[in-house]
């Protein structure tokens, strides 16, 4: 088995002072001072890397970057690591710089301009051994220097392959991971998912579920039910639930077949350790348990499975310095330290405030899969778009038929392009046959034999597959009509399962994209709220000045607009609510109306004393605490519209965030005790799901009168109201 | 407030001939997509085979019952706080039996508050076999009419349904135990009460110790098989002659059935025809010392009774009372219903005294809280017609409740049982937010049964698990 380095053992060299780098473009100079800086504008301007001010403003000065770029030797990079905010390594880049060295030394010489000919020209083999001898940083820095037939061209080069139960990332191939996830993680629903998607041929690569909720409990029985399905159809493929970690591992100890393990990466060990709750060390263990318990021990050579996507960093804040593309190569330089059998990039899943439109989310797509091959990865590929971004389907489809040119090994199947539990759009199983068909590619072998025994394909005389008279059909896979009607009944967002060749019809694909559009929709209408029932409202700001700004930078919704906020003074009520319309106006304007008659009274039937409602346009959840702490409220009810996914009705639904404003004392203390975290202020509550399919507007507002009375009473929220309402 | 985890469900049927217990798991989804609180689709944990009921004289033994049950669950590994609903069925001729009762309460001493439904009513045995049996197949083709001829040891039990909703359900004394033989033999060993009536209205001989001859036989299957078409078609000609009022127990009257209606079976015969339809090998003649192979030879042979055998076959082929009791007996509210204090339930044998709704007056009202006030120990009411409730008008039906149970006073438990989701939200306002009036309970999201009680059992996992007898 292979073992990872240890950590002390990786030669780093000390970090130096950052240098300026200069050059003049007819006549006019450019200086950027630090690798950062020169990274950051050598890039296409994206939305994520202009709020961290790290793009270049315009062309020219990119290309400034690029020619500085291009003449900076390997070594140069390699001499100089990039640092966090204390000037320090951290983990991720020391676990970068575990290169064979060999090959490193074999073109350290090179500027990077002469290592993009060279590998322009080389052969796939010289390719994949030059990647080997690279850091993260080095992929990004040449991703930058490369147009969108070199990131394609080199791309396709490398097709590294895996082991689990079977073998997968052969030429000539394009797997998919079947993401048969569910709202409620209801087994019928899923069930039903990983039917549909059998029976297009897709989930040769993997079966995984993302679970709704990320419990030992609930993980392991999802597991048993993936392992129960998978088992019955005698399907030769690998299942995984992509839960924490550290909730596999429990999932693991219990006995449950974890055949693949999972875990979010991030290219900053503070977002890393800080955010994923995982280190360097906790993933080196559970490789190392994987190899001697995992369900495949034994006999599969790969079994880990890592997810990236650019921007994560951004947008928690902790990108120390670095922009978007090089803190995702960093990623794939991490997760090279365990062999993965897949590594899955999920750049589009954040919003606008990384990829603002469709053109960014696509070149960055092709990036990240040509970074990721270079260093040797198993990489497939999810360039997947939300409705708050302006990103959609023609352009997820553009990225696809891009990356299946480039050689990706697998995509995701999201039945319908639409996850009825993360609120995103992804590939679908009929792009999946789309993209076979047109690119003359086939799924895995074993998984493609299993397939032609069941009709889903025919394999012809010479050689090609077609679809089989079984493909598109889930109905093969259960004994009778009522027991597939009893699987759809728990399926939401099911617009049909009539096909025409490799894709929807007709008929499905509208109902799909209407509710789109509405869902769409709902983000973009303005927020308009009719005085209810007398209740007198009061308008107030935050720093977002537009829809736009709003949409592309979040941080802008969390806060007050700075002259208003001067002019508020504290009024120490029990209770203040706060309206606002986050990231669907509609769910304000379809819920409000009948839930805050009922809050108010619930509120006031129990004594508590109440600020006059603030409605609050253009608003993030944490917008509480600035009210809160203008205000000197004790708690904020915060009423906000959710992300909408791909259902129209669920585009309405709407949100209750508790903030609790920790009092100074012993509730402090205890805070501080139970969260391990010395700075808390806060804790939240949140009742979500409120729209007329969900928890109808009128029930929720007793349900947040009692929560709120509850929060107020105990002096708490959030696990630690739940661990002293256990407690008694 | 979604939240999901796999709950234990145990079911047992004791009927006429045989008994069964079924143990299985069900994910309790509270408050998940859609937002309703629902049991999801079952998975069998551990099913033994069916034991012939023991019978002492002519009631249940009750201490080889017992043994029996402890017999069933020690393999298992279960104990009674672990599962989260227990339902027990006492059907056919053994509800009939004198000590049909004791028999439930030995279950509930067994298992104590676990146990939410009993029953040892015809109509609700239907209601479960009609859903133990054909629900899915009955929601797979919404728009037809599926029509459950559950047949066991004493009764048939027909019910109607349409996407997989009950609509019309009734009993009668049409089963296989009514002669009883030694097994492998027409040799009678006994007749019921029922079966020495039908062998005199049909004139035939029919005396214990002697072989029935086929001629009598064959008489008492053809009045069998004329009830069940009777009932197949929906006609009430047969039940007025002398044989068929003999056999009805409770009239089925679903009016002019469809003519694509579909037709299912169940119970011990119903399995025995699947398996004969299917050319499956069944057991000799009288093996179960009873009828009942006869009877299912000649349904599959009637044209009538056998035309969807083959092409609508339900799930679980028959053994659908225990599938029954086990997963449809028990229903859960929804997550947010108004239940001031968790400490006034359970609630047991609770009336249900009236049936109201949100046009119902403040005379009606009134009426309908002086049923409850009559029943200290608790009273429930149906609030039906009440989906779509809007913010207005639901604030000023809750204020004409509040009116109405003004007078009660604050121990009284008072349950109000709805469709829709807004328990806590109608609790709230017809209490002046707890302040006022009994002690007022709404449990929210449940469906419309017409039934005359219900039984409420203890909050768990954040829902209230409710069931209810004496339907129709």
């Amino acid at each position: 088995m292979h073992a990872p380095t240890p950590l002390a053992r990786i030669a780093v060299p000390p970090p130096r002072p950052d240098e300026t780098y200069t050059t003049t473009v007819l006549e006019r100079r450019f200086a950027f001072t630090g690798l950062k800086a020169l990274l950051g504008a050598a890039d296409l301007s994206k939305a994520g890397d202009r709020v961290a001010g790290l793009a270049a403003p315009d062309e020219v000065t990119r290309e400034a970057a690029r020619a500085i770029l291009s003449d900076l030797t390997l070594r140069h990079l390699h001499e100089r690591p990039l640092t966090n905010a204390r000037g320090e390594v951290d983990s991720v880049m020391r676990v970068n710089y575990d290169i064979d060295q060999a090959q490193f030394e074999a073109v350290a010489g090179l500027t990077l301009g002469e290592l993009k000919d060279r590998l322009l020209a080389a052969s796939p083999a010289a390719v994949a051994a030059i990647g080997r001898g690279l850091t993260g940083v080095m992929a990004a820095a040449l991703a930058k220097l490369m147009d969108v037939h070199e990131l394609i061209l080199v791309a396709r080069k490398l097709k590294p392959s895996a082991r689990a139960r079977t073998l997968t990332g052969v030429r000539g191939t394009l797997s998919s991971r079947l993401q048969p996830n569910h709202p409620a993680d209801n087994p019928d629903g899923i069930a039903a998912l990983i039917y549909t998607g059998l029976s297009m041929g897709t989930g040769d690569m993997l079966i995984g579920i993302n679970p709704a909720i990320d419990t030992v409990d609930n993980v392991d029985a999802l597991l048993r039910l993936a392992d129960r399905i998978r088992r019955a159809l005698e399907v030769p493929t690998q299942i995984c639930v992509l839960s924490h970690v550290k909730t596999q591992l429990a999932c693991l100890e219990r006995g449950a077949p974890v055949e693949i393990l999972f875990q979010s990466l991030a290219g900053t060990e503070r977002v890393l350790t800080g955010e994923f709750d995982c280190t360097v060390e906790l993933l080196d263990r559970a490789y190392q348990e994987m190899a001697s318990r995992g369900a495949l021990a034994g006999s599969a050579e790969n079994w880990m499975y890592f997810e990236t996507g650019q921007g994560s960093e951004l947008t928690y804040g902790k990108h120390e310095g670095m922009d978007m593309t090089t803190c995702e190569a960093l990623c794939y330089g991490l997760a090279r330290r365990w062999r993965p059998y897949m590594v899955n990039n999920v750049t589009g899943f954040i919003g606008p405030e990384t990829h603002l439109d469709n053109f960014e989310m696509i070149f960055s797509n092709l990036q990240d899969h040509f970074m990721g091959k270079l260093l040797g990865l198993p990489m497939g590929m999810a360039p997947c778009y939300t409705l708050h971004s302006r990103t959609g389907i023609e352009g997820h489809q553009m990225a696809t038929q891009l990356l299946a040119a480039a050689g990706a090994n697998f995509f995701m199947d999201v039945y319908l392009t639409a996850d009825r539990m993360l609120a995103y759009f992804d590939t679908s199983g009929h792009d999946d046959q789309t993209l076979r068909e047109v690119h003359g590619l086939k799924p895995a072998p074993e998984y493609l034999r299993w397939a032609v025994a069941r009709g889903i394909f025919a394999e012809q005389a010479d050689g090609t597959v077609e679809r089989g008279p079984n493909w598109g059909n889930p109905r093969v896979f259960v004994a009778s009509e009522a027991e597939w009607q009893r699987l759809l009944a728990s399926l939401p967002a099911a617009h049909g399962h009539d096909n025409v060749g490799p894709r929807p019809a007709n008929h499905v694909s509208r109902r799909l994209r209407a509710n789109l559009a509405v869902a769409r929709e709902a983000i973009h209408a303005e927020l308009d709220l009719p005085v209810v029932e007398g209740i007198a409202l009061r308008w107030l700001r935050t720093a977002a000045a537009d829809k736009a700004s709003h949409l592309n930078d979040p941080e802008l919704g969390t806060r007050l607009d700075d002259e208003l906020r001067r002019h508020l003074s504290p009024e120490g009520a029990d209770v203040q609510i706060v309206i606002s319309d986050g990231l669907s106006a509609e769910a304000i304007h379809h819920n409000v109306p009948d839930m805050l008659p009922v809050l108010m009274d619930g509120l006031r039937a129990r004594n508590l004393r109440l600020g006059q409602p603030i409605v609050a346009p253009l608003g993030r959840v944490k917008l509480a605490e600035a009210v809160a702490e203008a205000l000197q409220s004790r708690l904020v009810i915060m009423l906000i519209g959710e992300r909408p996914g791909g259902d129209a009705l669920a585009s309405r639904s709407m949100s209750a965030y508790m903030a609790y404003r920790i009092e100074d004392g012993h509730v402090l203390e205890h805070a501080v005790r139970v969260s391990g975290n010395p700075h808390i202020r806060y804790e939240y509550t949140v009742v979500s799901n409120i729209y007329a399919g969900g928890l109808p507007p009128l029930e929720a507002g007793s349900v947040v009168a009692e929560k709120a009375a509850r929060i107020l009473d105990r002096r708490a929220a959030g696990n630690r109201l739940e661990s002293l309402m256990r407690e008694g | 407030m979604a939240s999901a985890r796999d709950v234990l469900l145990l079911g047992l049927d004791f009927g006429s001939t045989t008994s069964s217990l079924l143990l299985a798991s069900a994910r309790l989804e509270a408050g998940g997509a859609g937002g309703r609180s629902a049991l999801g689709t079952p998975v069998v944990r551990f099913q033994p085979d069916p034991v012939f009921t023991p019978y002492r004289a002519e009631v249940i033994d009750e201490l080889a019952l017992a043994e029996q049950i402890d017999a069933w669950l020690a393999p298992a590994g279960v104990g009674p706080e672990e599962l989260f609903a227990t339902g027990c069925l006492v059907t056919g001729l053994a509800a009939s039996r004198s000590n049909a009762a004791a028999i439930a309460a030995l279950v509930e001493r067994r298992f104590g508050e676990g146990v939410i439904a009993r029953a040892d009513d015809p109509c609700l045995e239907s209601w479960l076999a009609f859903l133990g049996s054909c629900e899915w197949l009955s929601r797979a083709e919404p728009a037809r009419a599926v029509l459950n001829l559950d047949i066991g040891g004493g009764t048939t039990n027909p019910a109607l349904g349409r996407g997989g909703a009950v609509l019309a359900t009734g009993s009668c004394f049409v089963g296989a135990r009514h002669f009883r033989f030694a097994p492998g033999s027409y040799r009678l060993a006994g007749l019921s009460a029922w079966g020495e009536r039908l062998a005199g209205a049909l004139e035939v001989d029919a005396r214990p110790g002697e072989e029935m001859p086929e001629a009598a036989r064959s008489r008492v299957l053809d009045a069998f098989i004329s009830a069940l078409e009777a009932m197949a078609s929906g006609a009430q000609d047969f039940f007025a002659t002398p044989p068929g009022s003999l056999l009805a127990q409770v009239p089925f009257t679903p009016g002019t059935l469809p003519a694509d209606t579909v037709l299912a079976f169940s119970g011990g015969v119903g399995e025995l025809v699947y398996r004969l339809a299917a050319g499956e090998a069944v057991p000799g003649t009288t093996h179960y010392g009873d009828l009942g192979i006869d009877l299912a030879r000649r349904i599959v042979a009637s044209p009538r009774l056998s035309r969807h055998l083959r092409s609508h076959v339900p799930e679980h082929r028959g053994r659908a009372t225990v599938y029954g009791i086990t997963l449809h007996a028990t229903e859960v509210s929804g997550t947010s219903v108004h239940l001031p204090d968790a400490a006034w339930l359970p609630l047991r044998d609770l009336p249900v005294v009236a049936r109201i709704g949100p046009g119902s007056t403040p005379a009606e009202l009134a009426a309908a809280a002086s049923l409850a006030a009559r029943r200290p120990a608790g009273a429930c009411l149906q609030l039906v017609d009440d989906a779509g409730l809007g913010r207005d008008a639901l604030r000023h039906f809750a204020a004409r409740l509040a009116a109405a149970f003004s007078a009660l006073p604050s121990t009284q438990p008072v349950v109000l049982l709805c469709a829709g989701n807004h328990g806590k939200t109608l609790g709230s306002y017809a209490s002046d937010w707890g302040r006022r009036g009994p002690r007022l309970i709404v449990i929210d999201e449940l469906p419309d049964r017409r039934a005359h009680f219900c039984n409420l059992g203890r909050p768990r996992h954040g829902v209230v698990p409710v069931s209810f007898y004496g339907v129709g």
